[in-house]
């Protein structure tokens, strides 16, 4: 009994680390403005609301990015570049290889 | 080419190796999709198991709760690295006495390799073979002395809002050497089949909510006394396990009966009943 008590220690540790972790959309838009440049990519293979994290992580590491958004349902990929940095979308089409998934068109 | 090879050469493993006994995981949906690289996953679980309907007069029982521990590195695209650790909590019932016992399982280490994977607008498909080592590090004085190796094959296929896995896997008990007086637990293996169907919330929406079937069979070998089977060893399960999976972006809650819808054991041994499964991911 012991042993259970310490396994929901766990996973209340872990619905609060999810719960903190996982932003909503709302939230996220407000990062994109009107004042960075703004690009959208079609990305294949985003199958659930799990598969957003592993690629934004990716493309977060890109120096030139100042935010990023994946959205498995509409499979797409949106990233706001940081004033003045130069982002070749051949780095994010590289980080979308890295996620696992594969590259579609850029739309915008 | 090199792909066609390992293709090749991972069915040709798994053919190789179905010949013996099982092993139910539980929610496999996902296995056949390597993670993305620098992937962390750390995943947590609370099985519940029973053993009754003792077919001797000595009214034997068994509850065992399993705290499996899993965390899971995404090295590369196409590699993923995982450590388990388990702890096992069993209480068994004997002619109205009862004993308990707590140990560590033994340490377990995978490498999971993406085989093929293909990304489309209409579907996604992954196959991934597992390559797994269980260490004699456990305290479980029966199957914790051998060395033990696991090699499996996982499949996913994604389409819309339907998903579905077939997998097996084959645990080779004692592949490098023999427990205590040359006795060997038997060889496991094991068969799933998953069908998930994802509600979202929305279009704009970070959750899913997923229902899941899974078919699983598992068979595991009696054990070996040098080359004898041992008698009231070895049992075959064919589970039908209803559950349901809720997914945030870096969260995943999961829950599953495992109920057995057939079962034949060898000698007299204890019939299994339902195994309740909670779990959780985290995924960073």
């Amino acid at each position: 009994m012991i042993r259970f008590k310490c396994w929901l220690l766990v996973l209340s540790a872990l619905l609060v680390c999810g719960a903190g972790c996982s932003n909503t959309n709302s939230n996220v838009s407000a990062k994109f403005t009107k004042d960075s440049e703004t690009r959208v990519y079609e990305v294949f293979g985003m199958d659930c609301p799990g598969c957003h994290g592993g690629l934004e992580k990716l493309v977060k590491k890109i120096p030139a990015i100042k935010h990023a958004e994946a959205n498995w349902q509409k499979k797409r990929l949106v990233v706001s570049v940081r004033e003045g940095a130069e982002l070749s979308d051949e780095d994010i089409y590289d980080a979308i290889r890295r996620a696992n998934f594969t590259v579609g068109k850029r739309i915008n | 080419m090199k792909r066609l090879l390992l293709i090749s050469f991972g069915s040709l493993v798994n053919l190789v190796l179905v010949a013996a006994s099982a092993n139910a995981a539980g929610i496999s949906v996902d296995a056949g999709l390597t993670p993305a690289e620098d992937r962390w996953i750390f995943r947590t679980q609370v099985r519940y198991m029973q053993r009754k309907n003792d077919p001797t007069a000595a009214g034997r029982r068994m509850k065992t709760y399993a705290y499996p521990f899993i965390l899971a590195y995404g090295v590369r695209p196409d590699l993923t690295l995982m450590v388990r650790q388990t702890l096992k909590d069993q209480k068994s019932f004997m002619s109205g006495s009862s004993s308990r016992n707590t140990d560590l399982e033994d340490l377990f280490v995978l490498g999971k390799y993406k085989l093929y994977r293909r990304n489309t607008p209409d579907y996604t498909f992954g196959i991934a073979s597992t390559l797994g080592v269980e260490f004699p590090t456990g305290s479980d004085p029966f199957t914790s002395e051998t060395w033990d190796l696991q090699p499996g094959v996982y499949t996913s296929w994604r389409s819309g809002p339907w998903a579905t896995d077939f997998n097996i896997a084959y645990t080779w008990n004692g592949f490098a050497d023999k427990g205590e007086g040359g006795l060997n637990p038997g060889d496991e293996l094991s068969l799933d089949w998953a069908l998930a169907y994802q509600f979202s919330f929305g279009e704009k929406s970070r959750v899913s909510l997923a229902p899941v079937l899974e078919l699983s069979y598992k068979k595991i070998g009696s054990d070996r006394l040098s080359s004898d089977d041992v008698e009231n060893t070895g049992e075959s399960v064919f589970y039908l396990s209803p559950g349901i999976k809720f997914t945030l972006s870096s969260f995943i809650l999961e829950a599953l009966v495992q109920i057995p819808v057939w079962q034949d054991q060898e000698g007299s041994q204890l019939e299994r009943d339902m195994t309740v499964i909670f779990g959780a991911r985290y995924m960073f």
